[in-house]
C-alpha cells in the first residue's frame, strides 16, 4: 500500500505528465497550467476558473460565482459568466515519448517506402535482393545468349518465378510456395537433397541430369551446386559426396539396386577409400606385345640414343596436347630408332615395313626389285643387276630360300641374331631383329601372310577418375610408375592408392577431395 | 542487493545453459536440409518476444507479469537472440545489399540494446553520487528558476555592481540559458565548469564585500546548475539510446518480413 503513496515532495498542483504526449509550454518556466494540453497537443488553457451560476430561492437571474481552487479572486466572474482572469495560451511541447514515437513511425515509413521503391524497379530490385554474386556461367554473355535461345528471362526470372514479379506478385508467390511459409512441419522434416522446384529451372538448360550410377538417388542440383556464392560457382564438397558414400544404409541400397559386389562407405581418400580395382582384382595388361620396361630403362646392353642420350621414359611417353594424358607409343616414333627392322646384315639400308604382315610379305617377295632400287640410289646403275644378284645370293647363303627367310622373319623368337648395325644407333651392342615374334604374337594363317596380333594399348586404366600428368610435372615418373622393376608387359604400372595418398591427404597437404578426381556427372558422350 | 545478485546469477546461468544448448544443437543438426529455415523461425520467435516487451509496457493494466521480470527476460533473451542470429548466418558475413542491410539493422538494434543495458547499470549509480533525486521532466523548470535567481542577483535592481554586471552577460548568461556540457558530463569531465568557477573566483579580486557575497551566491548557483546539467545529461542518455533501439527494432521487423517473403518466394517458389 505504501508503494502507492505519493512521494513526500509530490505537488498535486504542479503535476508532471511524462507519460502524456504533450506537456504545457509553461512547464519550463515552472508554472504549467493544471489542465495541460489535449492529446493532439493543443493548449486547453482558458481562464483560472470556470464560474458557476448560483441562484438563490426567489431569484430569477442568479449570480456567477468564482470557482478558483486557490480561493475566489477579487474581481469575480464577468457579467456574462466568464472568468475575468484568462490564462495566456502556450505552445505545448512534445515529450520525448512522443518524439520517439514519431521517429519510430518515420523509420517504419521510410523502410516501407525504400523497399517499395526498390522492389518496384526491376533492375534495382534484382541488385538489391540478390543474396550474392551469381556465378559467371549463369550471368555472363554466354548465359544471356543461351537465355534467348531457351526463351528464358535473362535475370532472376530465369530461375525464379518471383524474379519477374513486383511486390504483390512476390507476396503471392511466397504465400503459395512449397513448402509454405507456415508449413513448419514440412520444413522441419524435409528430406535432405530431395529435388526441389528450382531444379526444373536448371533442367531447362541442363536437360536430363546424368548421374554417375544408375542406382544413384535423385539429388537436387542445388544440393551440390550452390549459386550466389561468387563468380566461380562453389566447388562441391566431400560432404555432398558423403551424403551417399558416407552413409552405409544408402550404399547397401545402391549395391542391391546396381548389383555391384561391394558397397563400401567412403569418407576420406586416405582413410577409407578402397584400393584401386586393378590391384584388388589383380588385373593384368592384356597386351600381347612383349616388352620389358626394366631392360629398356636399366639394361646394360641398351645403347644410347642419337646424341648420346640415355633411353628414358620421356623418349617413348610424351604428353598429349592438353598435357593430361600420354600419347600412345608409336613404333615409327618411339621404337624404330633402335629396332630398325634391318634383316640383311650386309645391307643396312634395307628395312622392313611395320604395321602390316601383308606389307612385310609383299616386301620380301619384291626383294630383287628392292635391291635394284637400292643400287640406283647408291649410283650403281651400270651393274644394278649384278648388285642385286650378289645381295640375294648372300641372303640365300645365310637364310636359305625366300620362304625360309620369310619364315624366320615372322616366327623367329631367338634372343640372339646376327650382329646388325641398326639404324643410326651406335654402341657396344645393337638392337637385334631375329623376327617379328621377338616382340609380337605371330600366328600361322592359312590365307597369305602370317597373322600378327595387334597390340592392345589400353589408354586409361582408372576410367572413373580424372588425372592430369601436367599437374604432376614436378614429380619423377618413377615416383608413381615402378617401371624399372617391371619385366612383364602384363604388369600394370600404375601407383597404388597409398602412393597417391602420400600427397593427396591432410598429411601430404595436397587436395584430397572427392571432386579432385571424380565427377558426379558422366561426360555427355557417356550417356 | 541480494535479490539483484540472485537474479543476475539465475539469468546468467540460464543464458549460459541456453547458449551451450544452442551451440550443441547447431553442431548436431547443422546439416539438416532446411536448417536455415528452422534457425530463422527460432530467431523470429526470439525477436517477437523481445518486441512485445515494448507492447507490454504500454499495457500495464493487463495481468501479464511484472515488468521487472519482463525486463530480465528481455535482457537475457536479447543476448541469446544475438547468438541465434549468428547461428542463422552460419557464423559468416552476409552477402548482397538486402541481407547486409538486414544484418546491420540487427547489429544496431542489438548493439543499442547492449549500450542501453550498460547505461542503465552505470549511470544511475553515478547519478546517485551527484546530488539528490531530480525528476527529468522538472529540470527545465528548475533551470529556469536558477536562471531567474542568477539574473536577479547579477543584474537585478538591488545589485549595482559593474564588475558582476559586465561578467554576467559575457560568461554566466550563456551558461544559465540552457543545458550545457552534455558530452563532458557523460565522460565525467568538469573542465568547463571548473574554468567558469575559477573565473568567478578571479572576479573576487575586483569585488567589494557586497559583491563578494553576490559572487558566492552566484558560485553556488553555478554549482547547482552544473549539477542539474549533469542530471539532465545522464538521464537524457538513459532515454536517448531508446531512440535508436526502438525505431530500428520496427525497421528491422519490416525488413524481416520482406526477408521471409523473399526466402519463400525465391527458394520454394522457383519454377
Amino acid at each position: 500500500m505504501s508503494e502507492q503513496l505519493p512521494a513526500p515532495d509530490f505537488d498535486p498542483q504542479n503535476y508532471a505528465r511524462p507519460n502524456e504526449n504533450w506537456i504545457c509550454g509553461h512547464a519550463c518556466k515552472g508554472h504549467p497550467c493544471r489542465i495541460g494540453p489535449d492529446k493532439r497537443g493543443r493548449c486547453c488553457a482558458t481562464a483560472e476558473c470556470k464560474p458557476v451560476l448560483k441562484t438563490k430561492p426567489g431569484e430569477t437571474k442568479g449570480r456567477w460565482v468564482c470557482t478558483r481552487t486557490s480561493g475566489e479572486c477579487e474581481s469575480g466572474p464577468l457579467p456574462d459568466g466568464s472568468c475575468c482572469r484568462s490564462i495566456a495560451k502556450c505552445s505545448p511541447v512534445p515529450t520525448l515519448r512522443l518524439i520517439r514515437g514519431r521517429v519510430t513511425l518515420a523509420v517504419i515509413a521510410a523502410s516501407c517506402a525504400v523497399l517499395l521503391v526498390l522492389l518496384g524497379n526491376p533492375p534495382w530490385r534484382n541488385n538489391f535482393i540478390s543474396p550474392g554474386t551469381i556465378s559467371d556461367p549463369h550471368s555472363g554473355a554466354a548465359f544471356a545468349a543461351l537465355a534467348v535461345t531457351n526463351h528464358l528471362n535473362q535475370n532472376c526470372g530465369a530461375c525464379h518465378v518471383a524474379g519477374n514479379s513486383g511486390p504483390n506478385g512476390l507476396v503471392n508467390v511466397a504465400w503459395h510456395a512449397e513448402p509454405g511459409i507456415l508449413d513448419l512441419k514440412k520444413i522441419a522434416f524435409a528430406q535432405a537433397a530431395e529435388p526441389t522446384a528450382i531444379d526444373e529451372s536448371c533442367l531447362k538448360c541442363h536437360a536430363g541430369k546424368n548421374v554417375h550410377q544408375p542406382a544413384a538417388p535423385q539429388i537436387s542440383c542445388s544440393f551440390c551446386h550452390a549459386e550466389h556464392q561468387g563468380i566461380k560457382m562453389a566447388a562441391t564438397t566431400d560432404a555432398n559426396c558423403n551424403f551417399c558414400h558416407g552413409d552405409a544404409e544408402k550404399m547397401v541400397g545402391a549395391k542391391v539396386e546396381s548389383g555391384k559386389r561391394k558397397a563400401e562407405t567412403i569418407h576420406h581418400f586416405a582413410d577409407d577409400h578402397p584400393q584401386f580395382r586393378f590391384l584388388t582384382e589383380k588385373l593384368r595388361d592384356p597386351d600381347t606385345l612383349k616388352f620389358n620396361h626394366a631392360l629398356h630403362l636399366t639394361g646394360a646392353t641398351i645403347p644410347n640414343l642419337p646424341g648420346g642420350v640415355k633411353l628414358d621414359c620421356a623418349f617413348c611417353h610424351s604428353p598429349d596436347a592438353a598435357g593430361a594424358f600420354m600419347r600412345p607409343v608409336a613404333f615409327e616414333q618411339n621404337c624404330r630408332v633402335c629396332h630398325s627392322l634391318q634383316f640383311d646384315p650386309e645391307t643396312p639400308e634395307l628395312k622392313l615395313p611395320h604395321g602390316s604382315a601383308e606389307f612385310v610379305s609383299a616386301y620380301l617377295r619384291s626383294l630383287p626389285k628392292q635391291y635394284l632400287n637400292l643400287a640406283a640410289q647408291l649410283g650403281k646403275d651400270e651393274d644394278a643387276n649384278g648388285f642385286a644378284e650378289k645381295k640375294l645370293a648372300g641372303l640365300r647363303t645365310q637364310f636359305g630360300s625366300g620362304e625360309d627367310l620369310e619364315k624366320r622373319i615372322f616366327f623367329s623368337t631367338a634372343t640372339t641374331a646376327p650382329e646388325i648395325n641398326v639404324g643410326n644407333v651406335n654402341g657396344p651392342t645393337r638392337a637385334i631383329f631375329p623376327g617379328c615374334a621377338y616382340c609380337h604374337e605371330v600366328k600361322n594363317s592359312r590365307a597369305g601372310a602370317p597373322e600378327i596380333t595387334k597390340p592392345i594399348l589400353t589408354e586409361r586404366w582408372l576410367t572413373q577418375a580424372k588425372f592430369n600428368h601436367a599437374a604432376h610435372a614436378n614429380m619423377s615418373c618413377a615416383q608413381c610408375h615402378d617401371a624399372v622393376h617391371s619385366k612383364d608387359t602384363a604388369d600394370i604400372l600404375l601407383p597404388a592408392k597409398e602412393t597417391c595418398a602420400t600427397c593427396h591427404s591432410p598429411r601430404g597437404g595436397v587436395a584430397d577431395t572427392c571432386a579432385e578426381c571424380h565427377s558426379y556427372h558422366k561426360p555427355l558422350g557417356a550417356r | 542487493m541480494k535479490r539483484f545478485r540472485r537474479q543476475l546469477f539465475s539469468g546468467l546461468f540460464a543464458l549460459i545453459a541456453a547458449t551451450a544448448g544452442a551451440l550443441w544443437l547447431n553442431a548436431k543438426y547443422n546439416a539438416l536440409p532446411n536448417y536455415a529455415y528452422l534457425t530463422g523461425w527460432a530467431l523470429l520467435a526470439g525477436m517477437f518476444v523481445l518486441t512485445i516487451y515494448n507492447v507490454r509496457k504500454k499495457l500495464p493494466f493487463l495481468p501479464l507479469g511484472k515488468s521487472e521480470t519482463w525486463l530480465q527476460i528481455h535482457i537475457y533473451l536479447g543476448f541469446f537472440t544475438t547468438l541465434l542470429f549468428l547461428i542463422h548466418l552460419n557464423f559468416r558475413a552476409p552477402h548482397g545489399w538486402f541481407e547486409v542491410v538486414l544484418a546491420w539493422l540487427f547489429v544496431l538494434v542489438s548493439g543499442s540494446g547492449m549500450v542501453g543495458l550498460f547505461f542503465s547499470r552505470v549511470l544511475p549509480r553515478r547519478l546517485a553520487t551527484r546530488g539528490g533525486e531530480v525528476i527529468f521532466e522538472k529540470i527545465p523548470a528548475l533551470r529556469h528558476a536558477l536562471k531567474t535567481e542568477a539574473e536577479d542577483l547579477a543584474v537585478g535592481q538591488e545589485t549595482k555592481s559593474l564588475v558582476i554586471a559586465e561578467f554576467y552577460p559575457k560568461r554566466l548568461a550563456p551558461f544559465f540559458a540552457g543545458p550545457k556540457n552534455f558530452w563532458k558530463h557523460l565522460v565525467e569531465s568538469r573542465r568547463e565548469v571548473s574554468a567558469l568557477l575559477a573565473e568567478l573566483e578571479d572576479l573576487r579580486r575586483f569585488a567589494n564585500d557586497t559583491e563578494k557575497e553576490i559572487i558566492s551566491k552566484l558560485t553556488a548557483l553555478v554549482r547547482q546548475k552544473d549539477g542539474l546539467d549533469y542530471h539532465r545529461a545522464l538521464q537524457l542518455a538513459l532515454r536517448l539510446w531508446l531512440f535508436v533501439h526502438i525505431p530500428l527494432t520496427y525497421g528491422l521487423l519490416v525488413f524481416t518480413a520482406l526477408h521471409i517473403i523473399l526466402v519463400f518466394g525465391f527458394s520454394g517458389g522457383a519454377r
